[in-house]
């Protein structure tokens, strides 16, 4: 197979910070190649060099042996390079048709022909979306086959999919490597990038692992196993530390206090009459699958949900009836909620470190005190810095430029800071390398050990299987099923969340 | 620390365009260093360098206050017609805040509970309250004298302490307030909070609607302030003054200085640099005889430069706007 893409010894830094450092890397014609690494390796920055996104410090990109330098994405799509970005970039207000026919509608565009055209093309892709559907009503995973129809859409000879599947329910999944393998039988080059080892091990010809910027390795797929890739990818063996039979061979913490107990809470179509208890001293994993309502029902726990969708049902803190409105009350009487999307309500990316972790404190009203204490700030970015070791250049950097992994340790740090007797994580590793979830992990159970009482919300099955003491499987809007650490199993949660 | 950060933004480009129109005019322009020019530059600023802070308070939660110079120019007026139709002056000072104050709070009311755009709340209350106080405050022609019973209180706006004009003073005193409001109090840093992410300063537990509530009401109680040094210093309130375009320049020394429209950039110097550069801008011209309308052509090609410049200093990398991965 000939060369399609070739990058010589490229370097690209943001802020004197390399992200990545004398790369060589090459892809194939016709081949899928994975490109796996932690969150911060460099595999987003190194395909949008490939993608026309950012122009590298130094080295060459080479295309069919011709030495490019695209000035911005649109130049290098039309010379055939498509990258599904991670976070989508479609036009909210638009119809999907009108987003997969973006910059080459004709003069004239009618509507109803896209329409048709578009229906067609997404039958033949097997993904179930109407075009006629304006973008801002899909849900996650539907703007997710958008945004990948999209770039199909444009005959690509190459396509790079940033973290395709982290949206997808299994059927979609299944659906979209059926996909990926069509087009590549069809001599479309692939670039993978993903944190689901097994599916890059599953469907790719080449494995490609960066580690801090830097190349580790590039092997055919067969020659990789699970631990190796692990390995390669973190520089130390975690898979045990994470996901291991080790963790599994713990005891359970015993059920402390009673601090929530929720009797038929309901809301809309999405809650139905669920009743639930948590206990203090403990984890309680909440499993079920996307639309299942478990969000949902500690959103209206937290009073994150706005107040016209609340139905109906009763909470108890601690015995005491409560119905929070808003979060602030919920902040002040100890239920906090980690959300699980970071970037829309999770931290104030303009803001540093240390002002992320101590806007907590503004929420919280700790004490009575109106005035702000920098040393206190600075003291605190310190400890919670340390404690869940954010790695950056130091406590004025802007959150936005971490890595998910360490914006997550922002968040849950500003959680922490307010002292909560009730912790809400939901997705609390969504986005995030292997070796910040080892990190995220035992902290979320260093504050079970410490008498609080946390709850963990995944649609991951090993994380919950491995954090929880407890576990509540949500189906339609309930949960419907409770398991002891020591009874549960993969397949009979799984049972319970699909029937 | 919530404040502004860029290394070489907006701000620091004003400055230096301030420094050099400065220093242009002191070498070619006879009278423009003279310690009484630079005082009645100053002076000439002061009252929308105030109203500016107002509006930096308003902007950094994401909002905007076209109401200001109309809640202003009323508030004041009818204080002063109160003041000369025999209301004791505390009285009057009282009534014409409070009026000023609830006009602000139903402006915030209005945004944080019915969620109406801030845009459209307040141009609605701007001709609301403009409307309503010439048709039933203020009684008589567009313009209040200052009634002789105004006493002590008529000094505000005028004379000079230790040589500099007593709004000059005000103006720093409003600035350094401002400036120790938003830097060292929960409410000040909740503001930015507000302004950067709305939906994660409330999971976070921050006040968001109370706090919204409280900018209008600050705007408010800055713009009766600013309308009293107005009023003091020309011996009148001309109600007009709500026809002209003294709002669009409020927003423009806060714009100019670098303050983010998109709320949670910007803090007190901001607005500083931005009024200094109208400021000698405006004195320039004015010593140098240029039409008033020329200036402002002149002042908006300036706004369009200092915008343009950083977004070339500053480019606006969208890809790493939207994700934190790199």
């Amino acid at each position: 197979m000939s060369t399609l893409v070739e990058l010589k010894s490229v370097t690209k830094s943001f802020h004197g910070v390399n992200a990545v450092k004398s790369v060589d890397f090459d892809l194939r014609a016709g081949e899928i190649h994975s490109l796996l690494g932690e969150n911060g390796a460099g595999k987003s920055t190194l395909t949008k060099i490939i993608a026309g996104v950012y122009e590298p410090n130094e080295g060459e990109v080479l295309f069919k042996g011709k030495k490019i330098n695209f000035s911005n994405p649109h130049e290098a799509l039309e010379n055939g390079i498509a990258m599904v970005f991670q976070e989508t970039s479609l036009v909210p207000s638009l119809t999907v048709a009108q987003n997969l026919y973006l910059g080459r509608e004709s003069f004239v565009n009618r509507l109803r022909g896209i329409y048709i055209a578009a229906q067609q093309f997404l039958q033949s892709l097997n993904f179930d979306v109407d075009p006629t559907m304006l973008v801002s009503q899909l849900g996650a995973a539907q703007k997710q086959m958008v945004e990948i129809a999209r770039a199909v859409h444009h005959k690509a000879e190459i396509i790079i999919f940033d973290e395709p599947t982290a949206t997808l329910t299994p059927e979609e999944k299944h659906h979209f490597f059926a996909l990926v393998r069509r087009l590549k039988k069809d001599g479309v080059s692939i670039i993978f990038i993903s944190h689901a080892l097994e599916e890059a091990l599953d469907i790719s010809d080449r494995i490609t692992i960066l580690r801090d910027g830097q190349h580790v390795v590039t092997d055919d797929a067969n020659t990789f196993d699970r631990d190796k890739i692990v390995a390669a990818m973190v520089g130390r063996n975690l898979t045990d530390e994470i996901y291991g039979s080790a963790s599994r061979n713990r005891k359970a913490r015993p059920m402390g206090r009673r601090i929530l107990s929720c009797q038929n809470l309901s809301m809309g179509s999405m809650v139905r009459n669920t009743s639930l208890s948590i206990f203090s001293g403990q984890i309680t994993g909440i499993f079920g699958l996307i639309g299942s309502g478990r969000t949902e029902t500690f959103k209206i726990i937290s009073g994150v949900v706005k107040r016209d969708f609340f139905h109906g049902g009763e909470a108890r803190l601690e015995g005491k009836p409560v119905r929070y409105r808003v979060p602030r009350p919920a902040v002040k009487d100890g239920i906090v909620y980690v959300t699980e999307d970071r970037k829309l309500e999770g931290f104030f990316e303009t803001k540093s470190i240390a002002e992320n972790i101590y806007s907590g404190l503004l929420g919280a009203d700790l004490n009575k005190s109106l005035t702000v204490s920098y040393k206190e700030m600075i003291d605190l970015a310190d400890v919670w810095s340390k404690r869940l070791n954010v790695k950056a250049i130091d406590s004025n950097a802007k959150v936005i430029e971490l890595s998910g992994g360490n914006q997550q340790k922002v968040v849950v740090a500003k959680a922490l800071v307010q002292k909560p007797k009730l912790i809400i994580f939901d997705e609390p590793t969504r986005g995030v390398d292997v070796g910040a979830i080892a990190e995220i992990h035992k902290v979320i159970n260093e504050l079970a050990d410490s008498g609080m009482a946390v709850v963990v919300i995944s649609s991951y099955l090993p994380e919950i299987l491995n954090l929880s003491d407890r576990i509540l499987v949500y189906r339609l809007g309930r949960a419907v099923e409770e398991f002891s650490m020591e009874e549960a199993s993969e397949e009979k949660i799984m049972y319970a969340a699909v029937h | 620390m919530f404040g502004n950060s860029k290394k070489f933004g907006q701000e620091q480009i004003v400055f230096a365009i301030t420094v050099a129109m400065f220093i242009l005019f002191s070498l070619f322009l006879d009278n423009f260093l003279a310690a009484d020019n630079i005082f009645a530059l100053l002076r000439s600023v002061a009252v929308l360098g105030i109203l500016g802070l107002g509006m930096l308070i308003v902007v950094l939660g994401r909002g905007i206050d076209l109401s200001l110079v109309a809640n202003m120019a009323i508030s004041v007026a009818w204080t002063l017609q109160l003041v000369g139709t025999g209301t004791p002056l505390g009285w009057a000072i009282a009534i014409g805040l409070g009026f000023a104050l609830v006009m602000s709070l139903v402006s915030g009311l209005l945004i944080a509970y019915a969620e109406i755009p801030p845009l459209f709340a307040t141009l609605a209350m701007g001709t609301f309250v403009y409307g309503f106080g010439r048709a039933h405050l203020i009684t008589g022609t567009d313009v209040v004298y200052l009634p002789a019973e105004f006493g002590w209180a008529s000094h505000i706006g005028q004379g000079r302490l230790y040589g500099v004009p007593v709004p000059v003073i005000l103006a720093i005193a409003f600035a350094a307030v401002v400036y120790l409001f938003l830097k060292y109090t929960k409410p000040g840093q909740q503001i930015y909070a507000v302004g950067d992410n709305m939906a994660a300063a409330r999971i976070t537990g921050i006040p968001v609607r109370p706090i919204l509530v409280l900018q209008y009401a600050i705007g408010g109680i800055v713009a009766f302030a600013a309308g009293l040094i107005t009023a003091t210093a020309v011996q009148s309130m001309n109600t007009r003054i709500v026809n002209s375009n003294m709002i669009y320049d409020v927003i423009l020394i806060v714009v100019l200085g670098g303050v983010s429209l998109s709320g949670g950039r910007g803090n007190v110097r901001n607005v500083i640099v931005g009024t200094l550069l109208i400021g000698v801008l405006v004195n320039g011209m004015t010593i140098m005889d240029i039409q008033y309308t020329l200036q402002n052509v002149i002042k908006s090609l300036i706004l369009l430069a200092a915008i343009v410049a950083d977004s070339f200093i500053n480019p606006r990398d969208e890809q790493t706007g939207q994700q934190g991965d790199i």
